[in-house]
């Protein structure tokens, strides 16, 4: 399958986050070197804190601080570090329970081996030297030789000046995309400016372009069948906003253009006629620039219109 | 064994609006779920699962937010699942909620469905950069207006009908103190006048982009007798599938949904949906798709949809009122749009519609669709409880 397609497709944005009243405190404390947790119903004190209580649905408000220092309670450890983790040298995943919290925070351990990590080992916080109001205001954890702080932890209002009340987080997603047997096929004939679709078996249906298989009868398609070049508009729409990435200037026309011996329409813009004069019916033709795959827009051919009746069922 | 009938006894919004930067997902969802308990008179603890949906995980960047939501929506220690299924999503998610206490799985289930907009990129998460395929060459209206033309091509609706849609959703929405928009001031003419943006679709023939969420509680029968408030009860709830690119589709008047409204009727007992509804919550997302929608979900014959709604029978006052709430050209926060058709149609027969109730509506139908015409859900439900 040497002649089949492939190539990097990377899915990426910075998404925006609302932190309501508790995540926002918690988030604020950071950047103060202040750990918040929430205190449950039952007495639980949550580090990181969370809204709403998970025994009894409850909203949770009770805000409380707790120390810098903590005990690991168990752990992992990361040999080669990948891209925006804590640290960029090898380190431990621990949960920490942070003294005076009843549960366990992940974060990264900075530790010279694996061998000098253990459950029960103490920690402390190492502050980021600039801190945003994020979890990496907390750079890591590191070993710390001091006993477990005492007493309950006290409670905090949560209240900060100019307290973070949002986030960015920036997802990305990396793949490999295949276009697979029958899309590559199509591609190919593209680089010949040839169209070809590929007929169903048991409805005869021509699909351009190919996906390998018919979506009604829910079989293999094989038999290649070239169509076109020419075509009708079936419906069309007039674009007046410019999109973000496209560089065509508006108006223009986006239209549904059902190429000869196809049976389907195939999307493209259609071109060399005054946007207010494509109708439903006109005959158009593939035009093509250089190291371009697909054709750049359709043309009027000069054929009198398609009558309606001919291509009603592809609209 | 006969069904269980299923009950809708609470219904809660948000009051949807642009940008909630005041709460969390998880304090928005809240907000609606907490608002259905209290319409239900019931607490976290009276209810048994959970079922929720929202548009697809790229919208938002966050895959599988249900798993963090449980605590908010009291479903730690219950089963909770997430429906996806694009547009139609809120209105799946009901019906499956519905099939739970109707095969008498769970006796009351809390259903809510959500969408952040302002706080995800739904342009960007349905249009990805696929290598080797020619990118799309307009926007998400881009994607429907050809559809609309083929709809006046094939009808021979006067080009006016669509604002008569917008006019209508959007004096309707006043009435809703939950609808994203409130124009006060809205004139026929200023639709009319409204810019032309992907031609035949102006901008104020389109939806808006909100943050809101919906919920609904469900329940079988010993339930619905411990109502505070009279129940909706539910006739019939179809869902169906069809692809979103095939030859011979008719995107027009897509078959997935004529087959589903027959299912619904049928389950329903109603042969002559335009006589016996009372009331319709249907999904358009552009106005246009208030005529096509009549005529697929049999409420006119094809072809002379526009008919009805150029004489004004669609209007509050008419005789068969569509999107007396404003609809999705007032409100659309996306994976939430289906639910608040279904909870809509509840509200109308529950007699719990506020300003914007129909009155002595009997049967009102909800429908969702999405997923570029590709699912189509509905239910209809009825102030008396189905026979038998």
């Amino acid at each position: 399958m040497s002649d089949v397609l492939s190539a990097p497709l990377v899915v990426e944005f910075p998404f925006t986050r609302s932190l309501g009243p508790v995540q926002s405190a918690f988030l604020t404390g950071l950047r103060e070197r202040t750990v918040l947790g929430v205190r449950t119903d039952d007495g639980t004190v949550l580090v990181p804190p969370v809204e709403y209580d998970p025994v009894t649905a409850n909203e949770l408000r009770d805000l409380v601080e707790v120390a810098p220092t903590g005990t690991v309670t168990t752990w992992a450890w990361n040999p080669s570090p990948r891209r925006d983790q804590p640290l960029d040298t090898p380190f431990a995943w621990v949960l920490v329970r942070l003294d005076g919290a009843s549960t366990a925070l992940l974060h990264a351990l900075d530790a010279p081996g694996p061998e000098s990590v253990r459950t029960g080992m103490r920690v402390r916080v190492r502050w980021a030297a600039a801190r945003t109001g994020a979890i990496t205001d907390i750079a890591c954890f590191e070993p710390y030789e001091g006993a477990a702080a005492g007493g309950e932890p006290a409670p905090h209002t949560g209240e900060f000046a100019d307290p973070v009340t949002g986030i960015v987080a920036p997802a990305r997603l990396d793949y490999t995309h295949t276009p697979g047997r029958a899309q590559s096929a199509y591609l190919a004939a593209l680089e010949g400016r040839r169209t070809v679709g590929e007929r169903c078996p048991a409805c005869r249906k021509v699909y351009v372009p190919p996906r390998g298989a018919c979506p009604t009868c829910g079989v293999a398609t094989a038999e290649q069948v070239e169509v076109g070049p020419r075509g009708t508009v079936t419906t069309f729409c007039i674009v007046n906003i410019k999109a973000k990435n496209l560089d065509i200037e508006v108006p223009y026309v986006y239209a549904h253009i059902a190429l000869d011996g196809a049976d389907l329409a195939l999307h493209g813009r259609i071109a060399g006629i005054p946007y207010d004069q494509v109708r439903m019916g006109l005959r158009v033709e593939p035009v093509w620039v250089d190291g371009v795959r697909h054709p750049d827009h359709y043309r009027p051919t000069g054929e009198p219109d398609a009558d309606y009746d001919t291509y009603k069922e592809l609209v | 064994m006969r069904k269980e009938p299923v009950a809708v006894v609470g219904v809660g919004q948000t009051k949807h609006v642009a940008a909630r930067h005041d709460v969390s997902i998880a304090g928005l969802v809240r907000e609606a779920a907490v608002r259905a308990l209290e319409d239900a008179g019931l607490a976290w603890s009276d209810i048994d699962a959970v079922v929720i949906g929202k548009a697809p995980d790229f919208f938002e960047g966050v895959m599988m937010p249900e798993l963090y939501l449980a605590d908010a929506l009291g479903a730690v220690g219950k089963p909770m699942l997430r429906v996806h299924t694009a547009g139609s999503v809120g209105g799946s998610t009901a019906l499956v909620a519905a099939n739970l206490v109707a095969a008498r799985v769970h006796r009351t289930v809390l259903t809510l469905a959500f969408e952040k907009q302002s706080e995800s990129n739904a342009m960007w998460g349905l249009s990805l950069p696929v290598p080797f395929q020619q990118p799309l060459l307009a926007g998400a209206g881009g994607f429907f207006a050809p559809h609309v033309r083929a709809y006046m091509r094939r009808s021979g609706a006067p080009d006016t009908v669509g604002s008569l849609v917008a006019y209508k959703d959007r004096r309707n929405a006043l009435k809703n103190p939950y609808a994203h928009l409130h124009d006060h001031g809205i004139t026929l003419e200023q639709v009319q006048s409204s810019p032309m943006l992907w031609d035949p679709v102006r901008y104020s023939e389109t939806c808006p982009s909100s943050d809101g969420a919906c919920a609904m509680v469900l329940t079988d029968r010993d339930g619905a007798t411990r109502s505070p408030h009279p129940p909706a009860w539910v006739h019939g709830g179809a869902m169906r599938s069809e692809p979103t690119l095939f030859a011979g589709k008719d995107f027009v008047s897509p078959r997935a949904g004529r087959d589903c409204a027959a299912d619904v009727y049928r389950q329903a007992g109603i042969t002559d949906p335009r006589r016996e509804i009372d009331a319709v919550e249907m999904y358009v997302p552009f106005s246009w798709y208030e005529p096509m929608w009549l005529e697929n979900l049999g409420f006119a014959d094809e072809g002379e949809g526009w008919k009805l709604t150029e004489a004004g029978v669609t209007e509050l006052d008419g005789d068969l009122p569509v999107n007396p709430s404003g609809g999705v050209l007032s409100t659309n926060p996306i994976g939430a749009s289906g639910m608040i058709r279904f909870a809509e149609a509840a509200l109308q027969v529950r007699g719990r519609a506020g300003e914007h109730q129909v009155d002595g509506t009997a049967r009102a139908l909800g429908h969702a669709y999405g997923g570029g015409a590709q699912f189509f859900a509905m239910w209809l439900v009825g102030s008396q409880p189905p026979p038998g």
